[in-house]
């Protein structure tokens, strides 16, 4: 599959929507377009079939669900991975563990374009402190939303569409020649890159016991074959009902010990 | 004689919610972060509390220039506490810059942790998961469902913080930071996490062998004559959890985990002992 000159613009804007806190869509929009699990399904339907866009898109935002934006220096770029990686993987026509590992790298590359937009900024803010100093609001409003997202546009939208337009054809060179025994190394390679995503997210949440939640979830899935909605709720209902019991045992002991002081106090 | 007080409109605090909803990181910086999203928000509120007076207007938006950085949507509750401490200010109290500075600064950083942790290290991974189980099926729904799983939950509490903040001030925030329900939600939060978080792994991450291993005259195929019966999915679960413990005890960077994946999955898929 090629991708022509129109279809590399519009995906390299919805990279530029998806990149975190574009204010179109609002803040959290932005982080919504941002997951390959969205960005796929709407670059496949701007490449005509938005059905493999979501199967590849999903395969691309496992490594990328603990992603978490907090402060200066994300280590990856999941908006990358779900916009170029899906079009480079659907113009290859790779199955969608072998989309993860070739997604994986070019998120890598997303950070570059985040630390430029981050750096380009200072100057805003400056501009927005001389603002502040005038007391001219208007000025202060200008270069707090039309400056850097015009950059930001720029740094993001042309990038994506250049790699789209011009990638496509050398990526399925090269997926070309890796027939065989080499893709079949990459899909397992992409097999395994879930695992740091995962990972991740329970190293993020990790209080003591809590890999027994984790591993009963892994049992549910695998030997009852439930499905993510239900192991989902499940895990809900039991975690108010032992949290809530847990609350309510402190509370009790809290009162006990307050009762035996009040003892003491009378012996 | 008394003075006139200054007394923002509904409007107004909406208006500034949803500026900030919108525009917080419009201009996200390496230097002051969320600083000139705080003033874009509140862009309309100096010539509501100081109409014609351009030298106390000055003022305020020199001082909400400062580093800010926070959950937008838990940290609203900040927001909307800055916006009633100004009123407040503009109706003569003796609020200097310095309280309404350490505030923002003070009160940023717990409820980014407390913000986070539930945003995005726990209601995201669900909603994800729950998508990523419909669309890897080849339905473009599963994008849709974890979008509104993300605007229903996430816009009803960035509106609700914030006027919270707005209506009950100072005491409000730091009965909600200190109260055990908190604790509770998060932990509540974590649980559920972690199980859906087991159920990916079992669906998502995976490794099968194809070798076969010769015992005398029999042949035994690694996988299903031997892993399968040892645990299903063992070997999945045993590459997370090596995973997490190269990230978690060994303190290693998620790149150089990830190198150590590709590598892992570089020899085992070239020597055909997964594949």
């Amino acid at each position: 599959m090629s991708i022509s000159i129109i279809q590399a613009i519009l995906i390299g804007l919805v990279y530029y929507l998806g990149i975190n806190g574009t204010p179109w869509t609002t803040l959290l929009g932005s982080t919504i377009l941002q997951k390959p699990l969205v960005a796929g399904v709407i670059v496949g339907f701007i490449l005509g079939d938005p059905v493999q866009g979501a199967i590849i898109g999903a395969a691309i935002q496992l490594p990328f669900i603990a992603y978490i934006s907090a402060g200066g220096a994300p280590p990856t770029d999941p908006g990358l991975a779900g916009t170029l990686g899906t079009a480079l993987a659907m113009a290859a026509g790779v199955k969608p563990e072998a989309a993860i590992a070739m997604a994986v790298p070019i998120g890598l590359l997303g950070t570059i374009i985040w630390v430029l937009h981050m750096t380009i900024d200072v100057f805003f803010v400056h501009a927005i402190d001389r603002a502040a100093d005038e007391g001219n609001m208007k000025k202060a409003v200008f270069y707090h939303v039309a400056m850097p997202q015009l950059v930001t546009l720029l740094l993001g939208a042309i990038p994506v569409a250049l790699g789209c337009y011009f990638g496509s054809g050398v990526v399925t060179d090269i997926i070309g020649l890796l027939q065989g025994r080499p893709l079949q190394t990459l899909e397992v390679i992409g097999g395994l890159l879930p695992a740091i995503g995962i990972a991740m997210n329970l190293r993020a949440i990790s209080k003591p016991g809590i890999l027994m939640w984790y591993v009963l979830g892994f049992i549910l899935a695998v030997y009852l074959g439930l499905q993510t909605m239900p192991i989902a709720i499940i895990a809900g209902i039991v975690a108010y009902l032992y949290t809530d019991l847990i609350a309510k045992t402190e509370e009790k002991t809290v009162a006990l010990e307050s009762s035996e002081d009040l003892d003491e106090d009378f012996i | 004689m008394e003075e006139q007080r200054v007394k923002l409109s509904k409007r107004d605090v909406l208006k500034a919610f949803w500026k900030w909803t919108f525009f917080s990181h419009s201009n996200y910086n390496y230097e002051r972060l969320q600083a000139s999203g705080v003033l874009q928000s509140m862009s309309h509120i100096p010539e509501k509390l100081y109409p014609g007076d351009k030298e106390e207007q000055k003022k305020f938006m020199q001082r909400h220039m400062s580093f800010y950085n926070t959950e937008p949507h838990f940290g609203g509750i900040i927001n909307g506490m800055v916006l009633a401490m100004e009123e407040e200010r503009a109706n003569g109290a003796s609020i200097d810059d310095d309280a309404i500075n350490s505030i923002k600064t003070g009160l940023m950083g717990p409820i980014a942790g407390i913000g986070d942790t539930l945003w995005q290290g726990t209601l995201q991974p669900i909603a994800l998961a729950v998508g990523i189980s419909i669309a890897a099926g080849g339905n473009v729904i599963g994008a849709l469902v974890f979008a509104l799983i993300m605007i229903g939950v996430m816009l009803p509490i960035g509106y609700f913080m914030y006027m919270k903040g707005y209506t009950t001030g100072k005491t409000g925030v730091e009965a909600i930071l200190s109260g055990g329900k908190m604790k509770q939600i998060i932990q509540a939060a974590s649980i559920m996490g972690a199980t859906v978080l087991g159920s990916l792994t079992a669906n998502y991450v995976t490794a099968k062998s194809t070798m076969n291993i010769s015992v005398g005259s029999s042949t035994l195929a690694l996988q299903t004559d031997i892993l399968d019966k040892l645990l299903l999915g063992g070997v999945p679960l045993g590459i997370t959890l090596l995973t997490l413990y190269l990230l978690k005890n060994k303190k290693m960077k998620s790149t150089t985990v990830m190198l150590i994946l590709v590598i892992i999955g570089l020899i085992c898929g070239a020597t055909g002992i997964l594949g």
